[in-house]
């Protein structure tokens, strides 16, 4: 008896040595799937095609400021900023109302916390040439770079060489991590800050990024292009719009896409939607980037009155929206569905900023010649004529109407709009007025209106840092 | 006099309690001589001060002690054998002195047992086999009886009468009568009654005595089961356990933790943890047999609970599964049959009279149907197919010239006379009355060398909707064998399998809108179809025609059998357990349990049906027409794959020092995993005969999926393959020991560490321990304390701290990763955050407690007190959207709240007689949650009213529910409240500052009340369960929602079959604002349209209603088969059983009773129970 106790007392010794031995960390160092710690290059690559988080350019409530998209008045109703800025209310305080549209800010502010980790992170990243990772950093600075270009047209004043570097800008982060400081810089800090930053990036650019949604050399110069016009340098503009132009100078032909779908198009009756080329693979695109939506959708509806600035018979604006009526809305309803290049670069508005340019030097025919290269792929031919123009600022009005149309949707007629208005000779070429109700309303060129207040949710949480609002309602 | 007090309140007790019981057992310490001068006292009271004076014990029958008349006793310091001669010897009681026991029997009689008397003789054991000493062994209303030795043998002469009843009867245990008969021999086995106030507390680690508990915990056994169907655990626990509600114990001690009470079924952890169609994971409770449930012990503080770890905070739920008792071979049947009529509630709908009406008004109220183009406007609503009614329908083909006028109103007025037409129907043709049947089986035995106990139950549900229906059959087998005198080996496995269908086409969404007018049945008794020219534009219509679409037509009572949903689930738990007695008081357990669950589901989607139709479509390309989804069934498949084990090594050690020190002690070590694998797939084409299928380019349409007919994406994980994985591991270090000093003073503690695999928690941060100390004093066993009526009294104090897990939480950063459709790759975001100083939730708990019983356990409870401070709670907090995290939150220990309250236990058997008993329970439980500190805040006002919970605000309850502040009705009847300036406005204010607490939804109080009261064989039990404190938000309000209108890329307001029936009430001219809080009807085409209306109505604080409500829960009317009859059929007994589930319902308002589903219909229940 006293002998079996004993022999089990062993065993059970030695099956308690046995478990409490094998080592606990190893047993415990099973992880959880689903996701994992980043580690390679790839792992930080891949964040770039998230394109929700990373690929997004929403400018809502300047599309809507420019009466570029139709809203019901149930929405309106329902969206008070929205409604502000629809109808040009400049008493409203848009800044109390600016309660839930944040996607600008955040989304931006999302795509540069991505790109600091990623220029952060890639230096020590594993499996991967130097060549890969400074490829990877580069096109995390343009896309850094792209963002801080719509935040500071969005939510600052325009930059004027006189007044940009004692006008506060938007903050300026350069860390991802929890808690990173940052500081409010002046509009010119912002500017130095992307133009540093692109042209660091350019060494180490392809033509073409590694998708679409990686910007390549076309898309730098393409956008340094866009910020030089922007900051009214015309020298540089027009040389970063060539270098571009040297990548990429094919312009789609919207003529050709109207022949081949003309019954439809033409069939008044029909609202069946044709997808939208100017998708991922447009033969325009430097790079490809979404507008407010990253999923497969159709596109705004249009006012009457904006349709009204197209040209008669332009290839695009009759492929893009039809007269609708339903109960007791009238506009213009969106045929083209799809993916939309709004936030990304083409070669049309290189071709644009190239034209303006060569207006701004007085070289007239060779504006023209420029915007009538872009024209003769819109217009379909019956309404086809080249322009010519009688002065300066004939030739900016006609090349600012193509640009606003064939930039609808994105960032760019609100910057341009904004730099004309600062600039003051030619603010006129585009008038906002309207009747709403009984009351016309106007939005002039000085109003405060703008600039876009930063969200409640931004300056209520500021993080380490703080935010001052740049207008007062 | 203290006597005298004694006696008199002896007296007093005897009165207004009537006292049947058996058996007295005290003990007291004293002297050997006696001395007493006692007049007209009571035979009782009298050996109760010989008791006291001597220290020796009396053991009697109290029917044989009652039945004495007073008496006149005077000795001095005489002897104790002395003193009981000059006392009983009179008296025809016979005394014998074993040790330190008086054992008191009836005189033998002095006849010689003949032909008139035989001989009775055999043994009482307890549950566990071990003899039963003192046990009161007799025949009711005769003076034959006895009482057991110390062998628990017992032998005694009786009436050669077969019909003769002898009664076993022992204090804390159940009382058992036998059938005399022919037998010569009766042995019997007692269980513990629960009205003993449960003698012992089992926590899954040990069982301890309940005079050694320090801890707060509930138990319910058996008996409170009785008058339930076992169905649920929440069905079993609602009512029985003060602090448990809803699945809760004492409320909310987590935000972002696991919320539910682990499960414990006999030692082992049982966590099922499966995954939702949307990848979420969802935590099962346990499957089990519950006719095999012997006891459900709930552990409420940290004394308790620390024994289980880090996942113990929520308390902890210990079921014990019924083993085999010793003897004969038991076995049990029973049956039950639940019935519950169909019934969808009208009491506060809007029938088609009141819709009709509201569609009238529509018209009348349009300004464009006033305007000289109403016809073109008209035309314009119809072709596009914007309002889908069809009382608006007729009124606009009316003024589109379609129709006259007078057909118009015949229309119309055909419509309105429909009353509650489709839900009618609905009733008629598409629901039915649940049945549900449920069977067990269960047959156990037990020897010197084995015990097995076996069930099988079987349950067979008919559900409403007239395809759904599920079985299951459950097998429980457990097996105890000791090998040696010093070892045995228990093993023991539970296996379950389950089928069902469910009905996924839901006949009150069918795809398209429904008024309470509409068909769903022809006149003819044909199938009604809603066609697509009823709910397509024009446009649409030809699209159809053009692209050769798939038929777009609804034909709802077709549609419910074509895509039904099979469920398939195999759960499996087996265990094996190793007890060796290594020495006298060490004892070691080696136990490992297995847990294997398969949860499968199959979908197949009829080609015929809209869903398949309609996906079909949804894929034609814009230029080619060309169908990128195969026509033909959709097979949908996913699998739950659950696997997991516990091994634990525990030494026991126990041991009495001297009679006075008791040392109850054990360390073990833990090893735990758990697994879930989740995978789905679809399948389109798919033959079931032919078992093939139509491989779909899945890149295609994930990507640019948008067609000619609306968008079809398989982004959806319901659309294609889906995979997800958990897997945790535990490793746990733990140690308990409780000391007791002269049965008096306890004092016990408990230690354990716990790390796991979760992201990051094997590093530094895991490593503190969780502890609890407790104390207790029982009051009862002080010399000092001297009060008759007070059975039992303890004090007792615990203090100690419970764990909770972040599942989800890293202190390095996590990405997650998938395929990119649209450029290609693989796309990554980051999922978490770095978190370095990430811990494990900590819950402190101090609670108070008193146990007592009293009037001999006539009466007897509990009182707790209790604290719970969480700390380190993992909390939302906002980020910060200049770092890239505006739209996230993420979780940090950022979180403290408290929940405070008391808990009442009561029990009485106020009468018990042979004939007829009486008796109740009442049980409260008081919790106040308050959330003490968070940093988080809204970031947009809309979110703290739809998700409270993500944005707990300091000083209120974390389950809280905001809302606006109401301002009554503007003059034109549009709904107005206060923003946070205190200004009257119509819209919706932009501040967080406006929403305004309006109350908790969880009850601030609760509990129930019950009755039992038994005639001769007949049993009445009313449970009624109470709560209160709390609120409910009204969401059936009297106002037109909003739709989103795609033919009008806008909000429009939305007309259905669900409108309350008060919106006759509405504000309807000007003036009404002061009689009424109905908003007036608002229409799309109105200036001031906007779905905020509607809103801010629903969110104000009118529309938040008190939810105090008392439900008769449980209503149970059983009879006992006579044992003659039971006899006659070979039965040892039978029950019959009718039960009435939620009988009734009274809240405070209708609104109220109508939210807390008053109005669902009762279940009624048949049951019946056998014993053989």
């Amino acid at each position: 008896m006293k002998k079996n106790i004993s022999r089990l007392i062993t065993t059970i010794v030695i099956l308690f040595s046995l478990f409490s031995s094998t080592s606990c960390d190893d047993y415990l160092n099973v992880l959880p799937k689903g996701s994992k710690i980043p580690k390679t290059l790839a792992d930080f690559e891949a964040f770039l095609r998230d394109e929700y988080s990373n690929q997004t350019t929403n400018v809502e409530q300047a599309i809507i400021l420019l009466n570029d998209r139709y809203v019901t008045v149930a929405n309106l109703n329902y969206y008070p900023l929205q409604k502000a800025n629809y109808n040009w209310d400049e008493t409203a305080n848009r800044i109390e109302l600016n309660s839930s549209d944040e996607s600008t800010y955040y989304m931006q502010y999302k795509t540069i916390n991505t790109c600091n980790l990623i220029i952060e992170y890639a230096p020590t990243a594993t499996e991967a040439t130097e060549a890969q990772k400074n490829e990877l950093m580069a096109y995390a600075k343009v896309i850094r770079s792209m963002s801080y270009y719509v935040l500071v047209n969005f939510y600052a004043d325009t930059y004027q060489a006189s007044t940009a570097s004692s006008e506060l800008g938007v903050p300026l982060i350069e860390s991802a991590n929890l808690g990173a400081p940052y500081e409010q810089v002046t509009v010119k800090k912002i500017y130095d800050y992307i133009i540093q930053n692109v042209t660091e990036a350019i060494p180490y650019l392809p033509n073409f990024g590694t998708t679409p949604l990686h910007p390549g050399l076309g898309a730098a110069y393409a956008f340094l292009a866009r910020v030089y016009l922007t900051m009214c340098d015309y020298t540089n503009a027009a040389k970063y719009a060539d270098l571009a132009l040297g990548i990429n100078n094919q312009l789609y032909d919207w003529t050709a896409f109207y022949a081949a779908n003309k019954t439809q198009i033409e069939n008044a009756a029909s609202y069946t939607r044709l997808i939208d080329p100017c998708n991922y693979t447009f033969v325009e695109n430097y790079n490809y980037r979404h507008g407010a939506t990253y999923y497969s959708a159709a596109e705004n509806p249009v006012p009457i009155a904006r349709i009204a600035l197209f040209e008669q018979g332009d290839a695009r604006c009759k492929a893009r929206w039809k007269l609708y009526t339903a109960g007791n809305d009238t506009y213009y309803y969106s045929t083209l569905t799809g993916y939309h290049n709004y936030g990304g670069y083409t070669t049309t508005e290189v071709y644009l900023i190239k034209a303006e340019c060569q207006a701004r030097e007085d070289k007239l025919s060779d504006a023209m010649n420029t915007l009538n290269a872009v024209r003769k792929k819109r217009i379909i031919p019956e309404f086809y004529q080249d322009l010519t123009a009688a002065s300066k600022a004939d030739a900016i009005a006609k090349i600012r109407r193509t640009k606003d149309n064939e930039m609808l949707f994105s960032i760019v007629p609100f910057a341009d709009a904004r730099r004309f208005n600062a600039e003051g000779t030619y603010a006129n070429t585009r008038t906002f007025s309207k009747v709403v109700g009984t009351t016309t309303v106007t939005l002039s060129p000085t109003s405060h209106m703008w600039t876009m207040p930063f969200p409640k949710g931004a300056t209520d949480n500021p993080g380490n840092g703080t935010i001052t609002q740049n207008v007062d309602k | 006099m203290i006597n005298l007090i004694n006696i008199s309140t002896r007296r007093f007790i005897g009165t207004i309690i009537l006292f049947t019981g058996f058996l007295f057992v005290s003990q007291n310490a004293g002297a050997q001589n006696v001395t007493l001068n006692l007049k007209n006292a009571p035979l009782k009271s009298v050996l109760k001060e010989i008791q006291k004076q001597t220290g020796y014990t009396f053991v009697y029958n109290d029917n044989l002690i009652q039945s004495q008349d007073p008496v006149n006793i005077s000795v001095t310091n005489s002897s104790i054998k002395a003193t009981l001669d000059e006392l009983l010897l009179k008296m025809r009681i016979d005394y014998e002195i074993v040790g330190k026991q008086i054992i008191l029997s009836p005189k033998k009689s002095a006849e010689k047992p003949g032909d008139k008397l035989r001989n009775i003789t055999g043994r009482v054991l307890d549950d566990e086999g071990k003899p039963l000493v003192g046990v009161a062994v007799f025949v009711p209303g005769t003076p034959y009886g006895t009482i057991t030795d110390n062998d628990g043998t017992y032998s005694f002469a009786v009436d050669n009468n077969p019909d003769l009843t002898v009664r076993f009867s022992f204090i804390g245990m159940e009382t058992k009568d036998v059938k005399l008969g022919n037998q010569s021999r009766i042995d019997v086995s007692l269980s513990l009654s629960s009205y003993s106030i449960e003698n012992v507390v089992v926590t899954g680690y040990q069982t301890i005595s309940k005079e050694r508990a320090t801890g707060a915990f509930s138990k319910v056994t058996t008996k409170d089961f009785e008058v339930k169907r076992l169905s649920s655990f929440s069905n079993l626990l609602e009512g029985q356990v003060a602090g448990y509600n809803k699945g809760l114990i004492r409320g909310v001690t987590t935000m972002n933790g696991s919320k539910n009470p682990l499960y414990v079924i006999d030692g082992f952890p049982v966590e099922n943890v499966k995954y939702t169609y949307y990848g979420a994971t969802s935590e099962q409770l346990p499957d089990i047999n519950f006719e095999d449930v012997e006891s459900i012990t709930v552990l409420k503080d940290a004394a308790a609970t620390s024994i289980y770890g880090a996942r113990a905070a929520n308390g902890v739920i210990v079921i014990t599964t019924k083993k085999a008792a010793r003897g004969k071979t038991d076995i049990s049947f029973s049956s039950s049959l639940t019935y519950t009529p169909y019934e969808f509630y009208t009491g506060n709908l809007a029938d088609s009279r009141t819709m009709i009406d509201i569609e009238k008004e529509w018209a009348v109220l349009n300004p464009k149907l006033q305007s000289a183009t109403a016809s073109a406007y008209a035309s314009n609503c119809l072709d596009k197919a914007i309002f889908p009614t069809s009382g608006i329908k007729n009124i606009l083909s009316y003024y589109a010239g379609r129709i006259s006028q007078a057909e118009m109103n015949a229309q119309l007025e055909v419509l309105a006379s429909k009353g509650y037409n489709y839900i009618d129907q609905v009733s008629k043709y598409g629901k039915r009355d649940k049945l549900q049947q449920q069977y067990n089986l269960n047959v156990g035995n037990a020897s010197d060398k084995n015990s097995v106990y076996a069930s099988i139950t079987y349950r067979s549900n008919r559900l409403e909707d007239i395809n759904s229906k599920d079985e299951s059959i459950g097998i429980n087998l457990k097996n105890s064998l000791n090998v040696t005198k010093w070892m045995s080996v228990d093993f023991g496995t539970y296996i379950n399998y389950s089928d069902g269908v469910t009905q996924t086409f839901n006949l009150m969404s069918p795809g398209y809108t429904i008024m309470p007018y509409d068909d769903l049945v022809n006149a003819d008794g044909t199938n009604y179809t809603k066609t697509a020219a009823e709910r397509y534009s024009v446009e649409n219509l030809k699209k159809i025609t053009d692209y050769k679409l798939y038929n777009m037509d609804i034909t709802p009572m077709d549609e419910i059998y074509w895509n039904n949903q099979r469920s398939r689930d195999f759960t499996n738990r087996i265990y094996t357990r190793l007890n060796i007695n290594i020495l006298k008081d060490l004892k070691s357990s080696t136990s490992f349990q297995y847990e294997y669950g398969n949860y499968r589901i199959s979908q197949l989607f009829d080609k015929r049906s809209y869903k398949v139709r309609s996906d079909v479509n949804s894929s034609v390309t814009y230029n080619a027409g060309e169908f990128r989804l195969p026509y033909g069934h959709e097979y949908y498949t996913s699998t739950n794959l659950t696997h997991g084990y516990t091994f634990r090594q525990q030494l026991d050690y126990n041991t009495k020092i001297k009679e006075k020190h008791e040392i109850v002690a054990q360390a073990g070590f833990e090893v735990r995993e758990n697994q879930t694998k989740y995978n789905s797939d679809k399948l389109y084409n798919y033959d079931p005969d032919m078992l093939s299928y139509t491989p779909i380019d899945e890149k295609t349409l994930s990507s640019s999926a948008s067609g000619a007919w609306g968008t079809f994406s398989l982004a959806s994980n319901l659309d294609r393959p889906y995979f997800r994985e958990y897997i945790n591991r535990y490793v746990s270090l733990y140690g308990n020991a409780a000391y007791t000093f002269d049965s008096k003073y306890t004092f016990t503690g408990s230690i354990r560490w716990d790390r796991s695999n979760l992201w990051g928690t094997s590093s530094k941060y895991q490593n503190k321990p969780i502890y609890s100390v407790g104390l207790s004093w029982n009051l009862k066993s002080e010399d000092f304390f001297d009060v008759d009526w007070v059975d039992m009294l303890k004090i007792r104090f615990s203090h100690g701290i419970g764990g909770n897990i972040a599942k989800n939480s890293a202190p390095y950063m996590t990405a997650s990763y998938s395929n990119n459709t649209t450029v290609g790759g693989i796309q990554g975001s980051v999922s978490t955050r770095p978190n370095p100083s990430l811990c494990w939730e900590k819950t402190t708990t101090n609670n108070f407690g008193v146990d007592f019983a009293f009037f001999d356990n006539r009466l007897n409870g509990a009182l707790e007190i209790y604290k719970k401070a969480g700390e380190d709670l993992l909390a939302n907090t906002m980020g910060v959207p200049t770092e890239g995290y505006g739209y996230t939150t993420y979780t940090i220990n950022n979180g403290e709240m408290t929940n405070k309250g008391f808990e009442i236990t009561l029990e009485g058997d106020l009468v018990k007689k042979k004939d007829y008993s009486f008796g109740g329970s009442f049980i409260a439980g008081y919790n106040k949650n308050k959330v003490t500190y968070v940093n988080v805040k809204a970031p947009v006002y809309y979110l703290a009213l739809d998700y409270p919970e993500s944005y707990p605000r300091i000083g209120n309850p974390y389950n809280a529910i905001y809302g606006y502040k109401w301002a009554g009705l503007s003059t034109t009847g549009l709904p107005q409240i206060y923003n946070s300036k205190g200004e009257v406005i119509s819209t919706q204010p932009s501040d967080i500052e406006s929403i305004v607490y309006l109350g908790t939804y969880t009850p601030v109080y609760n509990g129930s009340f019950s009755f039992n009261a038994r005639y001769k064989n007949w049993t009445l039990y009313l449970q009624f369960n109470y709560e209160g404190g709390h609120k409910i938000r009204n969401t059936f309000v009297p106002a037109l929602s909003a739709s989103y209108s795609s033919a009008l890329a806008s909000y429009v307001t939305s007309l259905s079959y669900r409108v309350n029936s008060k919106i006759t009430d509405r504000w309807k001219q000007a003036g009404d604002e002061t009689k009424t809080n109905v908003p007036r009807l608002v229409f799309e085409y109105d200036p001031s349209y906007s779905s905020y209306l509607y809103t801010i109505y629903s969110m104000a604080d009118i529309n938040v209603l008190d939810a105090d409500n008392l439900r008769l829960s449980n209503v149970s009317l059983s009879y006992k088969v006579p044992d003659l009859i039971c006899k006659k059929i070979y039965m040892s007994g039978a029950r019959l059983q009718f039960n009435i589930e939620n009988a009734a319902m009274w809240a405070k308002s209708k609104e109220a009773k109508y939210m807390l589903g008053g109005y669902v219909k009762p279940n009624y229940v048949l049951g019946l129970y056998l014993n053989f």
